[in-house]
């Protein structure tokens, strides 16, 4: 059976089974009181799209440092790199936020909430990344740098022509699902009054209580910028495999 | 084959989900389940040992014994109380909702057991004295959630800039920090709250727009909307709010009464 058709058979029978659980549900639909705020949620997922690319930008920035601080022989070096990712990995986001923003921002006098927001987010995500890439790069063994040295590459034509691009195909699925999760915490964003999508659903809830009609929405929303990005990095997957 | 049986037991599994939501639903001699968000001091709240308390707990708990029915406290956050009950999780609502005519297309309410309205929380270093001052650009409005303030801002205030926040204790952190000018919530809570950021805030305490509470009920429910109208009635009589007040509110209760305004219950 081609994938496409299982792909296909398997959405079909989910579905279905969300058709049914919902045929069974005695539920009086309201979506033309949703239908109003349509704005309202548009402008939100704009602002979604917005934080979630600027932060996946910054934290594959801050992912990179921290994975070389992790990696670097200085052991004070190393050691700014591993409590930088123990603190971030090991607190919730929540209160990363709430600190970040009414504490050390304000400390700061960093009073755009939109910018705190997308540092936050990054600093968090980084956390992750710089593991990520840390494994990726310890998983190349070390014959390969050995072998690519014997034949008189340099230590840059090395890490370019021989490193990086079997690190890259290692680390891709674990970067993709590290932006999936990136994409999602943004909502989290809200609890700092910045006007992002799950806000924008939470809002239109409280005014017409009408609790599904605003969250599916979301989903479906969310599913747009998540599935184009498992799409990209299977993709890049597949390309990378044939550069080796 | 793999991909089959897991396919066959994915549709097993959400199935099950499915009965076993059916199957729950029904059930005899039910006791009240009445819904709050127990983050609302001194109405809807938590003692130390972490078990509801407040004027609407103890309001829920007399409310009770004159039906005879068993009262089950549901902690849910206020923006999921009317979904809640509309999908018959809860009976009724009993958590300082006011009754507005929004709320009133979607739910049913009981007559009004409280009267209160909306006041503001303003930095002491913005030049804001009323709600109109708010309506201009440039302005910064504070608000929790779902609430009446909220509902306010977005309808009535259109040209200030709006932050809609999850938690009263983050409005007013806004406030108080300077980043924004003014917290619209009701004048008992803004009282409280300039009380603890007394340094950094003040209270614009005369309400605005005068408010009502009431329980919140579903539509079709009219027996129980009498019992409970009945009860407000007998309670009153019997001066059961005059004594909660007392027991939860005694020190606001002076204060509002000496600043000459309308006060509650």
């Amino acid at each position: 059976m081609p994938r496409w058709l299982a792909h296909t058979i398997v959405v079909i029978l989910f579905a279905a089974l969300i058709a049914l659980a919902f045929s069974r549900v005695d539920y009086a639909w309201n979506w033309a009181g949703v239908w109003e705020y349509r704005q309202k949620f548009l402008q939100g997922f704009g602002v979604t799209v917005a934080l979630s690319l600027a932060s996946l930008v910054a934290s594959t920035l801050i992912g990179i440092v921290a994975a070389v601080l992790l990696g670097s022989k200085n052991v004070m070096l190393e050691a700014v790199g591993r409590v930088y990712v123990e603190l971030i990995r090991g607190t919730p986001l929540l209160v990363q936020l709430l600190l970040g923003f009414y504490v050390v921002a304000s400390a700061v006098g960093l009073e755009n909430r939109y910018v705190v927001g997308v540092l936050v987010l990054a600093l968090f995500s980084g956390a992750y990344m710089a593991e990520i890439f840390r494994g990726g790069l310890a998983a190349i063994p070390q014959t390969q740098r050995d072998s690519a040295r014997a034949i008189g590459l340099t230590p840059w034509q090395s890490l370019r022509l021989v490193i990086l691009p079997q690190a890259v195909r290692l680390v891709l699925p674990a970067v993709a699902g590290q932006f999936v999760s990136l994409i999602k915490d943004s909502s989290l964003l809200s609890v700092i009054a910045v006007s992002e999508f799950t806000l924008a659903a939470q809002e239109v809830n409280s005014f017409t209580y009408s609790t599904l009609e605003s969250y599916l929405p979301l989903a479906a929303g969310y599913l747009l910028l998540t599935l184009p990005l498992s799409a990209l990095s299977r993709l890049l997957e597949r390309r990378y495999r044939y550069e080796m | 084959m793999v991909m089959r049986s897991f396919v066959s037991i994915l549709c097993g599994g959400l199935l099950g989900c499915l009965l076993f939501a059916t199957a729950t639903t029904a059930s005899a001699a039910p006791p009240l389940r009445v819904g709050m968000e127990l983050s609302y001091p001194p109405f809807e709240m938590t003692d130390p040992q972490g078990r509801p308390t407040g004027v609407s707990v103890k309001l829920a708990e007399a409310l009770g014994r004159q039906l005879d029915r068993e009262v089950v406290i549901e902690n849910i956050a206020f923006d999921g109380l009317i979904p809640a009950l509309k999908t018959g999780k809860i009976d009724c609502i009993i958590s300082s909702m006011t009754a507005t005519p929004e709320r009133s297309r979607s739910i049913a309410f009981s007559d009004p057991y409280l009267k209160t309205g909306l006041a503001l929380l303003v930095g002491k270093e913005s030049p804001v004295k009323s709600a109109a001052d708010l309506d201009a650009p440039g302005r910064t409005i504070a608000v929790k959630k779902g609430t009446t303030g909220h509902q306010y801002a977005s309808t009535s205030l259109k040209k200030a800039r709006l932050l809609v926040l999850d938690k009263e204790s983050a409005a007013v952190m806004e406030v108080a920090q300077g980043k924004a000018d003014a917290f619209i919530y009701d004048s008992l809570s803004v009282y409280q709250n300039q009380k603890r950021h007394a340094e950094a805030t003040r209270a614009v305490l005369r309400p605005f727009r005068e408010e009502t509470w009431a329980v919140g009920l579903r539509p079709g429910d009219t027996q129980l909307r009498e019992q409970i109208n009945d009860f407000l009635k007998q309670f009153r009589s019997e001066g059961g709010f005059e004594k909660l007040g007392d027991e939860f509110l005694p020190e606001e209760k002076a204060a509002f009464k000496a600043q000459d305004i309308p006060f509650y219950f």
